[in-house]
């Protein structure tokens, strides 16, 4: 070895109570270079990174920091050495402002006050090099996601770094933002830092990052390969642990004339909706496309009764309906909605998973006096479980305790056992593994030829084309335009950019701040 | 509830952990044996404890009532809300029972009726005010409270001369001072060591038990607790259990204010002074969350009977009641950092599993944790 590595990791070992997370896990960073981090979830990135931040310590195992043996014992003193991260969760504090929230881990100072002058030039200087233009007086709370996110990602860069640990940091910023970032990761590489990548994106990985280290239930199987040596289908082999064939698109047939059960009329809304008219027809896959910001959600909680619909008219089965609440809308129109925020809105981490299932069917289980037999709501989720494929060691057991992907079939779960007809799935796999995705689709087609009509939702062009009937496309919380879907990925993207641009150029930009090439 | 284990489905065929186990880990089997100890103590120390009628049946009768305020904190804990306002609502419902029969000659239940009529009308108030505006039951159930505070005071004082309801109906001694003693079958007799004052707080806990455990809008309490959003967009009426909850507070918080008028004969404005402290002690002691999801009605008793011993215990020692106060304050210290801690603990038990390899369900079920499990199930 003739340069030391920027930070070796040698023969990590990490135990939680029953499980081991880290075994012998090895990492070699070098100095001015992109190293991904892959694995599946719960293969043990996370662990690693925080074991690397000082938020866990190492069992067994030693860390070298250009070539000395450091311990490190807190985020403070990962920071202090040299390391900054950005981590998966949303880290940030709502109420202060943009420069706040970057300068929080040192704040200038002026004796005892703070310098709010040095805040404000630290703030500019750190979101000057991810090309972004905020004003650090900005409070965090009238951020989108995908500038939270870019927020995070320059207060990683505040602080003097030579290694940056980017967990998953595209998860939920689009693809114009995310060229930004990796603009930025370019250019620390020319400085001579090493940046981690950890992501699911393969595109991404092979685009951006030079080397690839792969965790597998805890071991690292690939260790700091040359990423030009190696083709995706190997890595994605070494990530799963055998070979995955190729996604088949099955032959699905729409009954084109059956009557739509879901319909949008121009349809305007309180959440700033303008003439939006979309159907489903029953066993369709619809897809709603867009860009983040959109309105997409914001559509799908427009028809949930979360917001009003002040024109046009929403049909459910041919008839005019007006939705007032969540309950309404499966109760009397059997319309069900998975979130995107799992954690936060989908599931309850700190219930059961009998609970968490059954807790739509209560209302239909409940005898005289409200009784609800335990044993009735427990075979109907054991039901879903096993129809679903939840892995889990018992019913009893607590959501929170799940890998992420059970959790998301937990939250689709419970819509299932009220035996929706018409489901909304918002962003079904942000944030889970390959494997667990293509379970996922193969789920979302079969549920589609069991006859229910499904909206589906996501920023993911890729997932689009494979699981969408029809791509309608929004931008700016309207839709302008439906493209049946070819699932040829090249003509389909074309076609989807090209509405994206047509619904830009008719509408004068407002004040929102969004590029566009 | 072994119930909960049968099983049809193959995969989810492992068993729960021992439920003897799991029982030795919670808050209550840790009460159980402190009071054990306190009353082994206590009474080799003063043998005077064992006295029935003297001694053991006023501390039941104080834990009647008091399990029936903490039962009014733990149904708006279970959403994760507090009420500020249970003393004076019991105050509030005490006044309208006293004043029915005092002005209208109304009989025992119908007295009843009112009083806890008007209780369920100041919860409903909190609970559509928290619901409709959205702002945190800390601040509103606290204004109620202010509110309460004067209103009380000045209808006694139009009302009355001496700031009293005294008139008793029927049967109103019977439910707050009389003993199983009176209760005879031929000539086999209760004891005199137990008051009738237990029967309403029995028959309460019995129906919030089942509340939370066997019926659809008891789950969706809990649900709402623990995370309302999810319970919101799961299709629960968070507005309306919220409302309910309230209510529900409001209705058992007149019933302990009437229960501790019995006990002393007569309906007063400073009845309730006392309870708000006592409210959290109870449930928090015996394991509910301050946060929400998880309550434990059997936990309530004990944690209100383990300070009552205490207080009790040390009244016959002779100490004095601002020693008591003290002390009260410390157990409740401890108590909310007990549930801090839990918090914490089932955090990690929760983080600990969230990096399991996602397919180790074959034999070893994922370790959980006693703070893990203590969530997701009501006793009752």
């Amino acid at each position: 070895m003739s340069t030391p590595f920027a930070l070796e990791a040698r023969g990590l070992s990490k135990s939680f109570p029953g499980v081991k997370a880290l075994d012998q896990v090895n990492l070699a960073l070098a100095a001015g270079e992109v190293h991904a981090l892959m694995g599946e979830n719960g293969a043990g990135k996370s662990t690693l990174i925080k074991i690397l931040t000082g938020v866990h310590r190492p069992d067994e195992g030693s860390l070298l920091l250009a070539g000395e043996p450091v311990s490190i014992g807190s985020p403070m003193e990962a920071m202090e050495a040299g390391i900054g991260v950005v981590h998966q969760e949303r880290n940030v504090i709502r109420r202060f402002s943009v420069g706040e929230n970057i300068v929080m881990s040192r704040m200038p100072r002026k004796g005892l006050r703070v310098d709010w002058a040095a805040v404000r030039s630290e703030a500019r200087r750190c979101l000057a090099q991810l090309d972004l233009d905020l004003d650090p007086e900005t409070p965090m709370d009238r951020l989108s996601a995908a500038q939270i996110q870019l927020v995070e990602i320059a207060r990683g860069l505040y602080t003097e770094t030579s290694v940056l640990l980017l967990d998953e940091p595209t998860a939920s910023i689009t693809s114009n933002e995310a060229d930004r970032l990796f603009r930025v990761v370019d250019r620390l590489r020319d400085q001579g830092k090493a940046v981690v990548f950890v992501s699911h994106k393969l595109e991404e990985v092979f685009a951006h990052c030079d080397a690839v280290t792969v965790l597998r239930d805890g071991r690292s199987v690939m260790e700091a390969q040359r990423l030009a040596d190696h083709t995706r289908d190997e890595i994605v082999d070494v990530m799963v642990g055998r070979s995955l064939a190729a996604l088949q698109v099955p032959d699905r047939v729409i009954d084109l004339t059956a009557a739509p059960v879901l319909e949008l009329d121009g349809v305007s809304t309180s959440l700033g909706h303008r003439g939006v008219s979309l159907e489903v027809r029953p066993g369709e896959i619809l897809g709603l496309y867009g860009l983040v910001g959109a309105g997409r959600t914001e559509l799908a909680r427009a028809m949930l009764g979360l917001g009003r619909i002040t024109q046009g008219e929403l049909r459910v089965r041919g008839k005019a309906a007006t939705i007032r609440s969540v309950r309404q809308a499966l109760e009397n129109h059997r319309i069900g909605y998975v979130t995107e925020n799992r954690k936060e809105e989908g599931v309850f981490l700190e219930q059961s998973v009998t609970r968490n299932i059954a807790v739509t069917v209560w209302s239909t289980l409940a005898r005289a006096f409200g009784f609800v037999s335990g044993k009735g709501e427990q075979a109907l989720a054991g039901q879903y479980v096993t129809e679903l494929d939840i892995r889990i060691a018992g019913q009893y057991q607590n959501v929170g305790q799940l890998s992420g992907g059970n959790q998301q079939k937990v939250s689709l779960a419970k819509w299932l056992a009220a035996k929706t007809e018409i489901l909304i799935i918002d962003e079904p796999t942000v944030g889970i593994d390959v494997r667990t995705k293509r379970s996922f689709y193969d789920l979302i087609w079969r549920l589609a030829d069991e006859g229910l009509a499904i909206l589906l939702i996501s920023s993911d062009l890729a997932e689009m084309v494979t699981l969408a009937d029809r791509v309608a496309v929004m931008d700016r919380f309207t839709v302008t335009g439906t493209v049946d879907n070819t699932h040829d990925y090249d003509a389909m993207s074309q076609s989807i950019i090209r509405l994206i641009h047509t619904g830009t150029a008719a509408v004068a930009a407002p004040g929102r701040s969004k590029e566009n090439a | 509830m072994t119930a909960q284990n049968r099983d049809d489905a193959p995969r989810t065929a492992t068993r729960r952990p021992g439920a003897v186990r799991r029982f030795l880990a919670t808050p209550r089997f840790f009460l159980i044996v402190l009071i054990i100890a306190l009353v082994v103590v206590i009474g080799a120390l003063k043998p005077s404890f064992f006295n029935g009628p003297f001694v053991i049946a006023p501390l039941l009768t104080s834990i009647s009532i008091f399990t029936v305020v903490g039962l009014s904190q733990l149904v708006v804990m279970s959403v994760g809300h507090m009420n500020l306002a249970i003393g004076p609502m019991a105050a509030f419902g005490a006044m309208f029972a006293g004043m029915s029969f005092q002005l209208f000659g109304l009989p025992l239940w119908a007295g009843v009726v009112v009083g806890l009529l008007a209780g369920a009308a100041v919860g409903a108030l909190s609970g559509w005010i928290i619901a409709r505006t959205g702002v945190n039951s800390f601040i509103v159930t606290l204004a109620m409270s202010f509110a309460l505070i004067g209103l009380v005071p000045t209808v006694y004082s139009w009302l009355t001369t001496g700031s009293a309801f005294t008139v008793k109906p029927d049967g109103l001694d019977v439910i707050g001072r009389a003993s199983f003693a009176t209760l005879c079958l031929g000539n086999v007799c209760g004891t005199n060591a137990i008051p009738i004052i237990v029967v309403p707080t029995i028959v309460t806990m019995a129906i919030l038990g089942y509340l939370f455990t066997r019926t659809r809008i008891g789950r969706e309490l809990l649900m709402t607790g623990s995370n309302v959003q999810a319970a919101e967009l799961s299709g629960i009426p968070t507005s309306r259990r919220i409302i309910l909850v309230h209510t529900l507070s409001g209705v058992l918080a007149a019933l302990a204010g009437f229960l501790l008028a019995a006990s002393t004969g007569s309906f007063t404005p400073g009845i309730g002074g006392e309870f708000m402290l006592q409210s959290f002690v109870g449930p928090i002691l015996g394991g509910t969350l301050l946060a929400g999801g998880y309550v434990s009605i059997t936990g309530t008793l004990l944690g209100i009977t383990l300070t009552l011993l205490i207080r009790k215990g040390l009244d016959l020692f002779g100490v004095g009641i601002e020693t008591l106060n003290i002390l009260l304050g410390v157990i409740l210290l401890i108590a909310l950092s007990a549930d801090r801690f839990r918090l914490i603990r089932t955090r990690r038990t929760r983080a600990a599993a969230a990096v399991a390899p996602p397919d180790d369900t074959g034999g070893d079920p994922h370790p959980t944790g006693p703070g893990a499990d203590k969530k997701e199930e009501v006793s009752a």
